[in-house]
């Protein structure tokens, strides 16, 4: 059996007594002892501190590695000025996703990508396969010297200013990136995160300064959150797993690059782009999709399915894979995410709504179904031979009034008639 | 530690025979801890038949779904509301308040080709 890698927070993990699993080949835990629905709830209330040095990254450098950048993902990297990032996707010529990414332009001269942790080696050898063998660009898998954490929830603020000083953290908003010093160790910062929080930081700093980072964060507040609760957090946020809601659907087949909401943000067509690998598929792609929000449906040859939000509305959990059907039994997609997440209940009156003290469950999914489905509309879902009802939903979580993000809780009556 | 008084299969089920003639069935202490958080729990009614080594209920954890399997065939008699009302009873009490049905068994005799608690300790060292 092969060793699974470790990163360098390992030790960390273990100590704290958390569940590890495999995790793409990686060491990972899936929870600490207080279990995900708390860490979960841990991050919407207070801070959920990650390990996420897992992931790939890789170090674009030289004359040429804009021009590649440009070409081989869907945003527009000559947009960003040096301190900004960007979600990109990884694209085929067919408009499909070979991974999802995120782009991080700390210096003028270079760019750094991580990628998921699951893809890395195919993201390498797809890059390596790009280069056009010249001495323009230089490609360095920067996994294994850099290390990566999280911070993420509505004190995430407070306890990094705690330790870095204000003018050396990124400018509000997110995006956007800062090089600063945490008790004398270098570290690079982002305002970027896959929760869903609207408080949002993503730290670089080295695999040998990792543990000390850690450390700092976690006496400040920062509480330990494993890959369990980081999955059920990002599915109450609507965000995408490669895998799940970006790749191959239910059925096997490659999911179209905005079949998945996300990628309006993703993926641009400016000038800068040029004839950028995929252009054609993904012009016609996001073509169908303005019709489709227009509810012209005669494109829908080129995006016959989009992935929505879906609130259950009975209790039971669907999962990936789970059949949906509209009101007359018909087949109308696949749930590609599904569990049941926790909420903390807000109370229903007075200006300073926050997270009370007491939380509920509810059943949450993200599905692929036929574009023509509306918002709010009822369908079912196939969960152990039985159907129930679950709604289509514009987002189950809003993060439009920081600090918190707040979980928007559906009942059947918001129906639409379809 | 694992009460010695009860019999176990191989998919963590424990079985204890009572002096009512009843057999109460639940799910080990090793079961619960790696379900982690419990999130749904779906059991029989009580009149409903179980059959030996046949699911007859569902226990779902946030990562995954479980199906529990019944050791014995027999009627269920009771249902443990209190746990479907609570699942922190399963891993406060795994063994005790955490159980889960009840039932008559069609063949108390069916006890015996279950696992003693040793052998169930040393089926799970072997795991």
């Amino acid at each position: 059996m092969t060793e699974l890698r470790k990163t360098p927070l390992h030790a960390r993990h273990v100590a704290l007594g958390a569940k590890m699993v495999d995790f793409g080949s990686w060491d990972m835990p899936l929870q600490y002892a207080g279990g995900i629905v708390a860490e979960h709830l841990a991050t919407r209330k207070t801070a959920g501190l990650f390990d996420v040095s897992h992931m790939g990254r890789f170090i674009f450098r030289g004359a040429g590695a804009l021009a590649l950048l440009l070409r081989a993902l869907t945003n527009n990297a000559a947009a960003l000025e040096p301190g900004q990032s960007q979600y990109t996707i990884i694209q085929n010529e067919a408009g499909q996703a070979i991974d999802d990414a995120y782009l991080y332009h700390f210096d003028e001269d270079e760019y750094l990508l991580v990628v998921n942790a699951a893809n890395r080696q195919k993201d390498w050898a797809y890059f390596q396969s790009l280069q056009p063998g010249s001495a323009e660009v230089d490609i360095a898998e920067a996994s294994d010297e850099i290390a990566m954490i999280s911070l993420q929830g509505p004190l995430a603020e407070e306890i990094l200013s705690s330790v870095i000083d204000a003018a050396h953290l990124p400018k509000p908003g997110r995006n956007h990136l800062s090089r600063a010093c945490m008790e004398g160790i270098d570290v690079d910062v982002a305002r970027t995160g896959y929760t869903g929080e609207p408080l949002c930081f993503e730290l670089f700093v080295k695999n040998c300064d990792a543990p000390a980072i850690w450390d700092i964060l976690a006496s400040r507040g920062g509480v330990p959150v494993g890959l369990g609760a980081r999955d059920t957090l990002r599915l109450e946020a609507s965000l995408p797993l490669y895998g799940h809601e970006l790749g191959t659907d239910p059925e096997g087949n490659e999911m179209p690059i905005f079949a998945c909401p996300l990628s309006r943000f993703a993926v641009s067509f400016a000038e800068a782009k040029g004839n950028f690998i995929g252009k054609d598929a993904l012009v016609r792609q996001h073509d169908a999709l303005g019709k489709i929000q227009a509810r012209d449906y005669s494109s829908l040859a080129d995006l016959p399915r989009i992935v929505k939000p879906l609130a259950v509305l009975e209790k039971a959990i669907a999962r990936q894979g789970s059949k949906v059907f509209d009101q007359h039994g018909e087949p109308i997609g696949y749930v590609t995410s599904g569990t049941m997440v926790p909420y903390w209940k807000t109370p229903s009156q007075g200006a300073k709504t926050g997270p009370s003290s007491a939380h509920e469950m509810r059943p949450i999914c993200l599905a692929i179904l036929d574009s023509n489905i509306a918002d709010r509309t009822i369908v079912q879902v196939e969960v152990r031979g039985k159907n129930v009802n679950a709604m289509t939903v514009p987002y189950n979580l809003r993060g439009k009034t920081p600090p918190y993000a707040q979980a928007v809780i559906y009942e059947k009556e918001n129906q639409s008639t379809s | 530690m694992i009460p010695q008084d009860l019999k176990f299969t191989k998919s963590h089920e424990w079985v204890r025979l009572g002096e009512d003639g009843l057999a109460t069935i639940g799910l080990s202490e090793f079961a619960v801890d790696q379900l982690g958080d419990i999130v749904f729990l779906e059991l029989p009614a009580v009149g409903y038949a179980t059959a030996k080594e046949s699911t007859f209920g569902t226990i779902e954890s946030v990562k995954a779904a479980v199906e529990i399997y019944a050791p014995l065939a027999g009627e269920v008699a009771e249902v443990n509301d209190e746990a479907a009302d609570n699942f922190d009873l399963l891993a406060q009490d795994p063994y005790g308040k955490g159980w889960l049905i009840k039932i008559k068994p069609a063949q108390p005799a069916d006890m015996d080709s279950l696992m003693s608690a040793e052998e169930y300790e040393k089926h799970l060292q072997n795991a």
